[in-house]
């Protein structure tokens, strides 16, 4: 029994000891281009403007939808725990395609579903909800903010007109910093 | 006892749980207390990976990272080839690799393609690459793309086994000054520098310098190899936007290095190229894109006395030889209907190669001109939303064996939006190169002895490809790729009747080869991230029936039936990274006369400690081949094999 205790206290320690060096790690390191992001996005949901429509009950939760395969691992969750919006406390949920998507008022659009995004733009439309994305030129194509990675830093490309379709207002403290990008009429 | 180690679980989640929940890692929350212009100004680390594409590829592609690069601690393109696990890397002396895909390693490997920036860089003197001729500033190459399989359908012959692809940042992501030094017991020593600027508009451009020394390696009877060598590389890159559609890229590199070698005196590899390339986006789906370059390359060979039982039958002497390559290449997507992405293209290259023979080897003609016509069109047609289908070939006229075709067929099924299933099946050659068909070992006057063969006809392959690749979660991720080969018309060699001297080159061996490779990532925490690395090969040449082989189907294998790998790339606190990558590779049948022999199975390891002492300055020592004094990679048995000795520099690098 003593043996078996002193195992134990020896396992404990080890799991405890390099969890907490890994954790004064990543406190350390320069932050991982998703945890940029992930922050970004949050960001977003407090310098755009809804219209009131958009939600149905005051407490209704804001929902940030991931389409796709999920490249935050967890850390989209992280940077809105615990945050709300007036009433509406923040809320990530995944939608593995097209047909899932549900009712969300920022929907990141994964790499993954490149292929589809004209489809997924289309099925959008009115539906007071701010897309992102990664994929290059998708801000052309009618995204409303794209990520784009120049020099290591993360810069964003707004295309205000397909925001404003959508009847949302993005604040003067995004659109500052950001390139602007005129819509691309399709076709 | 049992519930006991399970009380003790349940703890540990809930105390690491609250913890969690309460705040949020300390990045995250440091990061949103930024407003958003200085969160634009927040420097990230890995941005140049690619999963989801790499997820959509039907094909046993591996992407080597430029981070991957830089901390494994690799000086060199062929060290840094050592971080994929689709290809079989064997260090031969300090400044000669043999590098292959799923087998075919020999001393002359002639299977794999190479390109730099899209420039081929494979040799037509051999068909294969001298890899100490292609180097670049490792902290500017973006990523190497690692295609394991043939690739003849776009990228035409020689894509048998594999396709190397090496992409260098585009200068708009080289801006500032960046400065690297340092040396230890190999390299003795090296610098590099690159600055990159803007100019009107968006044109960017960079100019790079690299120079390095490296000492030589031992023998296996303890003697100092005479192999070292230096060399010295200069480049530039433009690119530039002329319009929102258009991308203009202007680039250029010369090189000179001298190397030891065993056979005695200095050799000289130098060359120089320069390269446009125009790039129009025509729509969301369509795009077309002109490239043109040329290469010069020179190389003096010292050769040795050519001696057969003791006679010497000629004296040594030098070998030049002076290469220059004309390539034009053009490329169009579009997209038809919903369903039909279509890609075709046009190429035709032009090479001038003039050699001064020596006495104990030389080609002929001395000089030879040829030209090289491709066209290929391939398809990419959607079954189903989640079931596509590619079809396509390659038809290439060279002036050896005159029109090649080499189709291909995939078929990609996406299982969800995190797993792919594909298989394929597929064609390609290897025509032959000045070396099969015009070789002269003995060139005359002196007497001869084995000769290029004059009928000397294309290898083939017929390849089947299965491969599945996986994000299994947000952690962790897989690639299993499965091949079966079926080779035809491999080169042998065959005796004249009568005089048996000279020996020729015919096609007179066969063969299958069947393998696996699998590699997995598992990210333990946002500090620690695990790499695993296996392949399997399993090789059966023969002579084909009726045939004749001197060397029994021995010559062109030098593989390892099993190789493995595991990395670890951990950070540390106080802005410190330490990485390290050790590997297992089988042994070597490596055999040449008949007589089967063989390079030990070995493990080795490399490491890395590094040390941000700003946000400009990196310090670095990397140690290479740490388990031994000196080891063996390649060659026969002799006194006289070169091994490679353990490894330990310093580095500092800037960037402003």
């Amino acid at each position: 029994m003593a043996i078996l205790r002193r195992a134990l206290q020896a396992a404990f320690c080890g799991t405890l000891g390099l969890a907490l060096l890994l954790r004064g790690a990543s406190g350390a390191e320069a932050p991982t281009e998703y945890q940029v992001k992930a922050v970004f996005v949050y960001n977003f949901s407090r310098f755009v403007e809804w219209p009131p429509q958009a939600f149905s009950a005051p407490n209704e939760p804001f929902v940030i939808g991931i389409l796709g395969s999920d490249p935050f691992g967890g850390r989209l969750e992280e940077a809105v725990r615990g945050e709300q919006i007036d009433q509406h406390p923040l809320l990530v949920r995944r939608f593995r395609s097209l047909d899932e998507i549900g009712d969300c008022r920022i929907l990141y659009i994964d790499r993954s579903e490149s292929a589809q995004l004209q489809q997924i733009l289309a099925a959008l439309d009115h539906r007071n909800t701010l897309t992102v994305s990664d994929l290059d030129d998708s801000s052309q194509r009618g995204v409303m903010v794209q990520f784009a990675t120049e020099n290591n830093r993360i810069r964003l490309r707004i295309n205000v007109e397909s925001a404003r379709a959508a009847g949302l207002t993005i604040s003067s403290k995004l659109l500052r910093s950001a390139e602007i990008v005129g819509a691309h009429n399709e076709n | 006892m049992r519930r006991l180690l399970g009380a003790a679980a349940v703890l540990l989640t809930i105390a690491f749980g609250r913890a969690e929940a309460d705040s949020g890692s300390p990045t995250i929350r440091e990061l949103k207390e930024l407003n958003v212009e200085d969160l634009m100004n927040v420097e990230v680390t890995s941005v140049s990976r690619h999963p989801q594409k790499l997820l959509e590829a039907a094909s046993a592609i591996q992407v080597i990272t430029q981070e991957e690069i830089r901390r494994s601690g690799a000086t060199s393109i062929p060290e840094a080839l050592r971080l994929a696990d689709n290809l079989q890397v064997a260090q031969k002396n300090a400044h000669d690799w043999a590098i292959s895909a799923r087998g075919f390693n020999t001393a002359l490997g002639n299977k794999l393609l190479v390109m730099i920036d899209g420039r081929t860089v494979y040799t037509p003197l051999y068909s294969g690459v001298f890899w100490d001729a292609q180097d670049y500033l490792l902290e500017d190459i973006d990523r190497i793309e690692v295609i394991s399989g043939p690739g003849g359908t776009l990228w035409g012959a020689n894509a048998v086994n594999g396709v190397i692809n090496i992409i260098t940042k585009r200068a708009a992501d080289t801006q500032g000054l960046y400065a690297e030094a340092g040396g230890g017991s190999e390299p003795h020593g090296f610098a590099g520098a690159r600055y990159g600027g803007s100019l009107e508009g968006d044109t960017h451009f960079r100019v790079y310098g690299k120079y390095f020394d490296r000492g030589d390696e031992v023998l296996a009877n303890g003697d100092p190899e005479s192999d070292s060598w230096r060399q010295g590389r200069a480049g530039f890159r433009i690119d530039s936007g002329p319009s929102p559609r258009d991308r203009l890229t202007v680039q250029g590199d010369y090189y000179d290095g001298r190397e030891h070698v065993q056979t005695g005196g200095e050799a000289d590899a130098s060359g120089a190229n320069l390269l446009g390339r125009w790039t129009r986006v025509l729509s969301d789906d369509s795009d077309l894109s002109l490239q043109s370059y040329i290469d010069q390359t020179h190389l003096t060979l010292p050769t040795a006395p050519l001696t057969l039982n003791g006679q010497q039958f000629t004296p040594p002497g030098n070998l030049y030889d002076d290469l220059t390559t004309y390539d034009v290449d053009f490329q169009h997507r579009f997209k038809v209907g919903e369903r039909n992405r279509i890609v075709w293209g046009l190429g035709f290259r032009h090479t001038h190669d003039a050699v001064i023979n020596a006495p104990g080897v030389g080609f002929s003609p001395a000089v030879l001109d040829q030209n090289l016509y491709n066209a290929f069109v391939q398809d990419e047609f959607a079954l189903r939303n989640n079931l596509s289908f590619t079809v396509g070939t390659k038809l290439e006229h060279n002036d050896y064996t005159g029109f090649e075709f080499e189709p291909n067929a995939r078929l990609s099924w996406t299982l969800s939006s995190s797993q792919v299933v594909w298989a394929a099946v597929s064609r390609a050659v290897r025509t032959p190169s000045r070396f099969d068909h015009d070789l002269s070992e003995g060139s005359p006057p002196y007497p001869v002895f084995l000769k290029g063969g004059s009928d000397f006809t294309s290898e083939t392959v017929i390849a089947y490809e299965l491969g599945y690749r996986a994000q299994l979660n947000s952690k962790a991720s897989v690639s299993v790729s499965s091949f079966y080969n079926r080779y035809n018309d491999v080169r042998s060699i065959s005796l004249t009747p009568v005089t048996v001297f000279p020996v020729y080159f015919a096609n007179d061996l066969q063969g299958d080869t069947y393998g696996l490779e699998f590699s997995g990532n598992y990210q333990v925490s946002d500090a620690w991230s695990l790499h695993a690395g296996y392949t399997r090969l399993q090789e059966h040449l023969r002579v084909r029936p009726g045939g004749y082989d001197v060397d029994n189907a021995l010559f062109e294998t030098a593989d390892p039936e099993h190789q493995f790998s595991l990395r670890s790339s951990l950070n540390l606190p106080w802005h410190a990274e330490l990485d390290a990558g050790l590997r297992w590779v089988d042994t070597l049948h490596t055999d040449n006369g008949a007589t089967p022999a063989t390079v030990p199975s070995y493990f080795e390891l490399n490491a890395r400690l590094a040390w941000h002492a700003s946000e400009r300055l990196e310090l670095s020592v990397a140690g290479q081949n740490l388990l031994h004094n000196r080891h063996p990679e390649y060659g026969a048995p002799d006194p006289n094999r070169v091994e490679i000795q353990r490894s330990v520099y310093g580095k500092i690098a800037w960037r402003y």
